[in-house]
């Protein structure tokens, strides 16, 4: 043990000590065999750190890639459904163009009932354009997927500096972590922008401010 | 009225946002329109000239679109160009240092199709009629 080894509390010649040297030599060892208690439970706690350090640090590329793939995903699905909502609005483009052609062949109660049909065909564009321009999420998701991918390359990069100070053993020594202090500032604009982003009308306000509509 | 008759580039490095502001552009009549993937592909392009607007998002890489609007804003050519920015860089700060840098109009992501097109009918309602010589 190590604290066995550092403390020693009566050496030969110790007898012939002034009794207020004595008590000032104890007094220090017994601190010492204090302090060697705590060096010894922070050693066990690093070691015991050990495990999950490297297990996390070796996880957190698998995130990464994750993360990835999920941004992936959404932009192929969101082209998917851009594509047929393109189709559908070339297709109401064709049903539109021929209900006029039609109508102006048609006389009597034919013309009102096409006339309805039009109006029905008519507003299906606003729609097919509204799930167009919902699709927009999908560019808000990739950019809060990159800032994560960011942040964990960092949380990465510090978990890999425990490592090398403290000499854990680790399996891998990939770091993939760049600009330190990139990660914290994106984490902290991904926090703000729960409480802080703009509305559009807001933004209209401002924008007023400076004499522009 | 807006000219729609006019050559019209889409910045964005999302592919799917420079679809989905290709769609609203051509529903409000636009047909002239091209794409650039960041602030640099834009700046090359612009530089090409013909271009009567600019719709770019803030957040790319390589070139920002803040970055790109200095650029244009700082070229005596491209200086008065119409320049929207469609983007999710939604903080006050953003939209302040937008107008500092000369901005035409600003939309948040996620936006409506109405929100494009008022921005874009109110860009060209403040813009002088190009005097004739």
């Amino acid at each position: 043990m190590l604290v066995d080894r550092m403390i020693e509390t009566e050496m030969p010649g110790d007898g012939e000590m002034p009794e207020e040297l004595l008590n000032e030599k104890r007094s220090i060892n017994a601190e010492m065999e204090e302090l060697a208690k705590y060096v010894e439970v922070i050693t066990k706690t690093i070691r015991e750190m050990e495990s999950p350090v490297t297990s996390t640090s070796d996880q957190l590329p698998q995130a990464t890639s994750h993360l990835y793939d999920l941004a992936k995903m959404t932009e192929d699905g969101t082209h998917k459904v851009l594509s047929l909502t393109e189709e559908l609005e070339r297709n109401r483009e064709g049903i539109q163009h021929h209900l006029e052609q039609l109508r102006a062949n048609v006389a009597g109660r034919a013309v009102k009932d096409l006339d309805a049909i039009l109006i029905m065909v008519k507003a299906d564009e606003g729609r097919l354009l509204d799930i167009h321009v919902a699709l927009s999420f999908q560019d808000l998701v990739a950019q809060r997927v990159a800032k994560l991918v960011t942040i964990l390359n960092e949380i990465q990069h510090k978990l890999l500096k425990l490592v090398v100070i403290f000499g854990i053993q680790q399996q891998k020594g990939e770091t993939g972590a760049s600009g330190e202090g990139r990660g914290y500032e994106m984490l902290r604009q991904l926090e703000s922008s729960k409480t802080t982003a703009l509305q559009q009308d807001l933004v209209d306000n401002i924008m007023s401010e400076y004499g522009m509509s | 009225m807006i000219d729609t008759g006019m050559k019209v580039l889409v910045v964005d490095d999302m592919s799917t946002m420079r679809r989905i502001v290709k769609n609203v552009l051509r529903q409000i009549g636009f047909t002239d329109i091209m794409e650039a993937e960041n602030g640099q592909d834009a700046l090359t392009k612009l530089k090409g000239g013909g271009f009567g607007l600019v719709v770019s998002d803030w957040n790319m890489p390589v070139m920002q679109g803040i970055e790109l609007l200095r650029a244009v804003r700082g070229d005596a050519e491209l200086k008065t160009l119409p320049f929207l920015m469609v983007t999710a860089e939604a903080q006050k700060e953003n939209l302040i240092e937008a107008v500092q840098a000369g901005v035409s109009n600003y939309v948040v992501k996620p936006f409506t199709a109405e929100v494009l097109q008022g921005k874009l009918e109110k860009i060209f309602a403040n813009v002088q009629p190009a005097k004739t010589s």
